[in-house]
Formats: C-alpha cells, structure tokens, sequence
C-alpha cells in the first residue's frame, strides 16, 4: 500500500508517480505506460480543477481527492482479479493505436491523473459486422482493509457494423473509503452500434469519477445510460463526437439523492457531421440535504447541417436543503438544423399527492410513488429492455430504504 | 323514508373554515344517517367544495371552529388516508392526471393500505386484478384505461367514471360527489349514476353536490340542502330540487334574509 497524504494531493500525486513508476509499469498492460510520462507533464501543468474552470465548477475536485487513500500498485489483489489487466482483445496494435486517442489529457486533469496512474485496463473489442447477442456485464465491488483508490481503463472498440452492449456496475462496502477514477474511450464505428450502462450504487464514503469519451463514426449509434442510485461524490463527464453524417448519440441520466451526496454529470455532444441526431434526458431527485449538478453541452458546428437535437434535464428538488444546478447550453454555427434545450425544477406535484391520499395512500408512500414514477421515465426510454425491470426494482428499492430509514421525516 | 331510529353517521356542527384566510363556512349543521343520501345545492362560491375538501382534509382548508364526528370519531383529528379508511370517499370534481404511475400500482397501493388499516392481508396480485375486473364492469371502464396511468389521457367522462371505479374498488361508506355530473354527456351521465346506484347498501350514504335535478333524477336524495354564503340557509326533501330548478336561488336568498 502507498499513501497519499493530505498535504498536497496534487504534489503527492506526482510524487507517487515519479517515485513508483518502475513498479506501476511493471503491473500493468504494456499498453498503459506509453502515454503515462504526458499525462504525468499535463496534470502538473493543470493542477486539479478550481471551481473556475468551467466544467467543474460545480464539483470541488481538491476536496474529493484530498482525503488519504491509499493504491495498490503492485500485483492486483483478490479484490480485484476479476479485473486483473484483463484483455479480451486479440489485436495489440489495433490497442496500442486507439488507446488514449480520445481521452485528452492535455486539457482535463481527471484523465491526465488516470492516465498516469492506471493499471487496470478492460478492452471490448467487437470485430466488424459481429452481433455480441448478450450484454458484456462488467461488476466492480469495491472492499478493502484501508481507504482505497483505484484508477480504471475501459476502451470498447466497435468495428463497422458491429453491436454490443455493456454495463457496468459498481458497488462498495460501505464502511470503508473509496476513490475511483475510469476512463472510457468509445469506438463506434461505421453503422455500428454500442449502448453503455453505468449503474452506481456505491457509499456515502464513496467518491467516484468517470470521464467517457466516445468517437460515433458514419451511421454509427451510442447510448449512454448513468444511473447514479447512490453514492458519496460522483462525476461522470461525456464527450461524445457525432463526427461521421448521420451518426446518433442518446445520452440518459437517472440520478436519486440523499444525506449529503453529490451528483454532477456533465456532458458535451459535438455534431461535426451533417445528418446527425443526438437526444439527452438527465432526470434527478435530490432530497434532505443533497446537492445535483447537470450542464450539458450540445455544439452544432457550421459543417453539422440537418442536425436534430433535443436535450431535457427535469429535476425534483425535495426539500428546503437540497439544491440542484442546471445548465443546458445549445451552441449553433450551422443554420439548418433543429434543436432544442430546457430544464425544470419543480417539487412532487401537490393535488397528485392530496388526490393519493384521500385514496388512502399514505404521504410517504405517496410520494414514493411519484418519485418512481418521475424516474421511470428515464427507464421507460433505455434500449436495452431486458434491464427494464430489473432497474425499476433497484429505483424502487432504492426509495424504499430511504424511506424505511425515516431520517428525512 | 327517514331511518330516525338509526345512529348518525356524520355530524356537522358549527363547522368554520378558511382558506387562504378567507372565512368560506360560516357554521355548517348537518346531521347524515346510514342508507341516506343528501343533496347538497347552491350557487358557485356559497362553500359546498370548501365543505368536501374540509371534511376529506385537504391541507389548504382550515377549520377555525366546531366539530365533526364520523361513525362517533372525531374526523378531523384524522389524516387523509386515515379518513379514507375509515370509509370516506370523494369523488373528485377534477380528478388528477398522474404520469407514470399505473392504475394497478396506485389501485393496489390503496386497496392494501386500507386492508392492512382493517388488520387484513394485502390481496396477492391475482386476487387483486380479478377484483379490478369486476368493479370496471360496474362503470363500462376499458381495460384499457386501467392499464394506462392514473387519469392520463382520459376523457372528462372517463375520468369521472374512473372515480367510481375506485369508489367501487374502496367500498366506502360516505360518499361525497363534487360535480360528478359536469361535463358529461346524457349516456355518460346515465353510466356513472347507474354505476353509483348499484354501489348503494343500506348502510352507505352519500353527499351530491350538484347545480342540475337531472343527476338528483337518477339518485333520488333523501334530503337536499341550499348552501348560501357558507351556510345551509334551507333543508326541504326531494321537491325542493325541482323547485330550485324551475325558480333558482334568488328566493331562497331572499327568504333567508328576511327570515
């Protein structure tokens, strides 16, 4: 185990690197150590972001990485051998040319610091014109003796015409700290097709940061899916290119809070080809004490002809406490196009709650009910419907505890 | 026709209530025993809905002064679910759309909370939909309206016979019809009736808000009272609705002054 104290994360980040690089190199992929001394030059250069820099304004990065965790740089342990520099791929240079294309460490701090340290890669790779019939479920469970960071790589490579889902899912023990970074670069080749899940249901102890990057080439789709049901701090920050002509993306967020979490999804859809269509529903429920963040967005560049666009981001603030920051941004350079953006923020809507009760509904019950219903929404609109039923019982399950623990009564 | 050697099930006494401040009852007395069913007229603003939303305890009604008992209970020490439970129903005037949550889970939600309030098992899923499926028939609803979320999408006339639908599932004791009839045509009219006719025991009562005889002709009240300025300024029995509808208010107003 190496520490990193609370001094001066930046420092003792670099630091880390500069005095264990033989031993991250040596328990890791071949492929992770090329790009490891820029990234390592980049995050000194950037720091970690104050809330000036536009992107994170709405999350204190410093604070999230300030606590003392500690790495396991060494041969993975149990914990995480289901993870172990796995590969399934068969094309190390078809690897080695694409990772660490998309994912830009000179100007984001959160990628250049996982780029520097990772050790863990999963590679998907779906030659062209292969139909994965089954989703690619990859389970991460975090446990550990003492507080843990783990940095991640996950780089999915859809040859044309290819399709393939994958969901990941992420736990932790909830008596123990946690702090984790991913990076996920996104191939989508021509006319092919890739949906991903990210479902989180970690801590109050967890703090969790995962920046995607996804590159959809001609006629090509990508789905993103982020259900963030718990947590303590969590980040995801999309980058999709539509760079090929009627490319698609379809950006989803289901986002419940409590207690003192934090949720800040943040996303940018960059149509730089004619033809291309992108959608984005982000819905949060922030309740007791909580706080949300959503800022989407959507650039439209002057080649981007007969672009279609819509972005929505509804909230349901909960309490007098809880806050939610909202910012859908539609930036235009073509001229022919059709695009929308808007954001609410509301409470459960009164005569609906009254109009339950008189039935005899309880309040609480009540008001789980439409809160489930707010969010179901999000799961009414996911492709993948075979995951349907099994995200309506954990969105349920999820209001349950919370009001079983009857903390916000 | 009147039942005198029955206990009351409702009493209203000296009933005050404002909303947003404003005194809309001004001393309500009305005394309803089991098996009856009492008409309740008056001119928009004389406080019949005030009096509805009191009794079922809408949050943004305040009552500032006298009582009601409910079956010996004091309903208003009571919260709404509970006074649902304890067999009170409203049929609402505008009944509320409710996205995304289906007539079956806010049904079975409503059903079971009131069993387990009687001490009674939740009914298993099959047990449940077949009793869905008897009580639509009451009200010729659609399956497909019972499939679909709460009041979505309905018509005015499909909403009002969705209410029935529920009263018909709750099997309530006290019934209140806020204006069940408006805004429905004569066949849905007949419909919605007949369905709340077939409900009726002995033992249950109802209060019906109305402006027109032509819902009273189907439900043929005991008793019907004349709100004015938020108080019941005349109680006459079923003659005093066809009066009301040949002669309108003004009368009653006048009398009331001069009484």
């Amino acid at each position: 185990m190496h520490n990193l104290s609370a001094v001066n994360p930046i420092d003792q980040y670099i630091e880390l690197f500069h005095t264990q690089r033989r031993l991250i190199d040596a328990n890791s992929h071949p492929v992770l150590n090329v790009r490891r001394k820029t990234a390592a030059a980049a995050f000194e250069r950037l720091g970690f972001p104050s809330r000036k820099v536009e992107r994170y304004k709405y999350t204190d990065v410093a604070a999230a990485f300030a606590p003392n965790y500690g790495l396991s740089l060494g041969k993975q342990t149990a914990n995480s051998r289901a993870l172990d520099n796995t590969t399934n791929s068969e094309d190390p240079a078809l690897i080695a040319a694409l990772y660490g294309t998309l994912a830009d460490v000179e100007t984001d701090a959160i990628t250049a610091l996982n780029t520097m340290l990772v050790q863990e890669l999963t590679v998907i790779h779906v030659p062209a014109d292969t139909h994965k019939e089954h989703p690619v479920q990859i389970v991460h469970t975090l446990r550990s003796t003492a507080p843990l960071m783990q940095n991640r790589r996950l780089l999915i490579i859809a040859e044309a015409g290819s399709h393939v889902q994958v969901i990941l899912n992420e736990k932790a023990d909830e008596q123990q700290d946690f702090l984790t970074t991913q990076v996920t670069e996104v191939f989508v080749g021509e006319g092919a097709h890739v949906e991903l899940y990210d479902i989180e249901s970690t801590s109050a102890r967890c703090h969790r940061f995962h920046q995607v990057f996804a590159d959809v080439a001609a006629g090509g789709h990508f789905t993103q899916t982020a259900f963030t049901l718990s947590g303590g701090l969590s980040r995801n920050q999309t980058d999709v290119r539509l760079s090929g002509s009627s490319a698609e993306a379809i950006l989803l967020g289901c986002v419940i809070t409590d207690g003192h979490q934090h949720v800040d999804n943040n996303t940018l859809i960059d149509h730089r080809a004619p033809g291309c269509r992108s959608r984005e529903l982000y819905k949060y429920v922030v309740d007791q004490q909580s706080t949300g963040a959503f800022a989407g967005r959507v650039l439209v560049r002057e080649e981007a002809q007969q672009t279609d666009s819509e972005e929505r981001n509804a909230n349901l603030v909960c309490t007098d406490e809880a806050r939610m920051w909202t910012q859908p941004m539609l930036e235009i350079y073509a001229d022919d196009v059709k695009c929308s953006h808007g954001s609410t923020v509301g409470q459960l809507n009164a005569d609906a709650l009254f109009y339950m009760r008189q039935r005899g509904i309880s309040e609480a019950e009540a008001r789980m009910l439409l809160k489930q219903a707010f969010a179901a929404e999000v799961i009414d609109t996911i492709p993948l419907e075979a995951l349907r039923p099994r995200l309506y019982a954990l969105v349920e399950n999820r209001f349950r505890s919370c009001e079983d623990c009857k903390l916000c009564k | 026709m009147h039942p005198i050697c029955k206990k009351s099930m409702l009493e209203i006494k000296n009933l005050h209530a404002t909303v947003g401040g404003k005194e809309i009852l001004k001393g309500i007395n009305l005394v309803i025993k089991p098996g009856e069913i009492h008409a309740l007229m008056g001119q928009n603003g004389a406080g019949k809905s005030t009096l509805s939303n009191v009794l079922v305890g809408h949050p943004a009604y305040t009552v500032t002064e006298g009582s009601v008992t409910f079956n010996g209970k004091d309903l208003l020490a009571m919260s709404p679910d509970e006074r649902s439970h304890e067999g009170l129903f409203l049929s609402f005037q505008q009944p509320v759309e409710i996205p995304g949550v289906s007539m079956v889970n806010f049904m079975r939600a409503a059903l079971n909370a009131k069993r387990r309030y009687q001490g009674l098992e939740p009914l298993d899923a099959a047990a449940f939909l077949k009793l869905m499926r008897e009580k639509r028939k009451i009200v010729e609803l659609d399956n497909k309206l019972t499939s679909r979320s709460v009041n979505e999408g309905f018509s005015g006339g499909e909403k009002k016979r969705n209410e029935i639908f529920q009263m018909a599932m709750l099997e309530p004791t006290l019934s209140i019809l806020d204006e069940t009839d408006s805004g429905l045509d004569v066949d849905a009219l007949r419909i919605v009736a007949e369905g709340f006719n077939k409900l009726r025991t002995p033992e249950t009562s109802a209060i019906v808000i109305t402006h027109y005889q032509r819902l009273l002709d189907y439900l043929k009240p005991d008793v019907v009272h004349v709100l004015i300025n938020g108080r019941i300024v005349k109680t006459g029995g079923p003659e005093l609705a066809l009066e009301i509808e040949n002669r309108g208010f003004d009368w009653i107003k006048e009398e009331s002054e001069h009484a």
